[in-house]
């Protein structure tokens, strides 16, 4: 009777395992994480226990508004190893799209990486809608900072108007 | 090792294991690449070959004298098992090219020709063994030497030659030198898991089936 009973358990506990294994393994192919803080990152957020480490977050947030885009993204990707959180991967976004902004041309490749780290967020963000409450900001949500994006890397008639060199960097 | 806990934990584990392992590509980064459509037929065919010759029995995992769950276990047993043998195919056929499409054939036609043939267990494990260690050495030695950035001028001058040669069909992306440990143990991991397979009770030898304590008898 107690061998019956611990070959069922047994068999139940290994159906249980194999199944989470399975999960795990479906979860890496649909993820493709890179790194192993990606990997225990996707995993802390599947179960909502992620979080951005927020004196890195306020590190970058001070070297954004200074203008030092660089110094900015090492600090959010510190502050969002696992590249789960929406906000982080905004504003690395509006780091490139800052950066890559010019009055006579745009960036082309900073921008893609922009327009890639938008992307993310947006994919991160609940139901796909993301709004940055910062008074510094010009463009307060995914889709404007995704339009401005794109819309830079474009080629048209517009880009050869000489009123361009009053615009202003958003 | 009990039955129970070969079904349950240990093959299943083993296969996806090997299906995880097998996924990994590193090359300038690190993907997870599930076996492709191609690799799912030929792991089909793997799994014909291995219930023909006795290295698994079906009705060791899957029957109405079992209990519901221990048929569940035999399910999933089968399914990793399938998952595994594309894995490890998709593992052993080039990333790209000619070499890609020859290995893809040559394995198609091998278990074929394996189906043909219907060897008993013992043979199509080495028959395995022997094949995908070949397959192993000719993807991550031959080819990945053949491939691999030249480092002296002469080098780069032949491998420059065989690439116009080819007109760049024989030559691979780039890998890691940790991709080929990963492959290797995730080739022996599936052998193993093979060999632990709940065989079939008769023994097998070509088109004659020895029953235990019986005489043989023409099948």
């Amino acid at each position: 009777m107690t061998e019956l009973r611990t070959e069922r358990l047994t068999r139940f506990a290994g159906l249980a395992f194999t199944v989470v294994y399975a999960a795990l393994i479906g979860w890496l192919f649909a993820r493709q994480p890179q790194t192993v803080a990606q990997i225990t990152g996707g995993l802390a957020a599947t179960i909502g226990a992620y979080n951005v480490d927020a004196q890195s977050f306020d590190d970058g947030l001070r070297f954004f508004r200074n203008d030092q885009f660089v110094e900015a993204r090492m600090a959010f990707a510190r502050a969002d190893p696992a590249v789960r959180d929406a906000r982080a991967q905004f504003y690395i976004a509006y780091s490139f799209y800052r950066q890559g902004w010019g009055r006579l041309y745009s960036d082309d490749a900073l921008y893609a990486q922009g327009a890639a780290a938008v992307d993310r967020a947006l994919a991160l963000a609940p139901a796909g809608r993301l709004v940055v409450d910062d008074e510094d900001l010009r463009m307060r949500t995914g889709e404007e900072l995704k339009a401005e994006l794109e819309a830079g890397r474009q080629r048209e008639a517009s880009d050869f108007n000489p009123m361009r060199v009053f615009r202003e960097r958003k | 090792m009990t039955d129970a806990l070969k079904e349950a934990v240990v093959l299943p584990a083993a296969f996806l294991t090997v299906v995880l392992l097998g996924s990994v590509r590193i090359g300038q980064a690190m993907n997870l690449v599930p076996p492709s459509v191609f690799a799912l037929v030929l792991g089909l065919l793997v799994v014909r070959v291995v219930v023909q010759s006795g290295a698994l029995a079906p009705q060791r995992l899957l029957g109405s004298s079992r209990s519901a769950l221990a048929n569940f276990n035999g399910v999933v047993v089968l399914l990793a098992l399938w998952l595994a043998s594309a894995q490890v195919i998709a593992v052993l056929i080039p990333e790209s090219g000619l070499p890609r499409i020859g290995f893809g054939v040559f394995l198609l036609i091998l278990l074929v020709n394996t189906a043909a043939a219907a060897p008993d267990r013992i043979r199509l494990l080495r028959s395995l063994s022997v094949t995908f260690g070949s397959l192993f050495l000719l993807k991550f030695v031959v080819l990945r030497e053949l491939s691999e950035p030249g480092t002296s001028g002469l080098k780069r001058v032949l491998q420059t030659l065989l690439e116009g040669i080819t007109l760049g069909a024989l030559l691979q992306p780039p890998s890691h030198p940790a991709a080929s440990y990963v492959a290797l143990l995730s080739l022996v991991l599936f052998l193993v898991a093979l060999f632990l397979l709940p065989a079939s009770a008769t023994r097998r030898t070509g088109a004659l089936v020895r029953r235990r304590g019986d005489a043989l008898e023409a099948r």
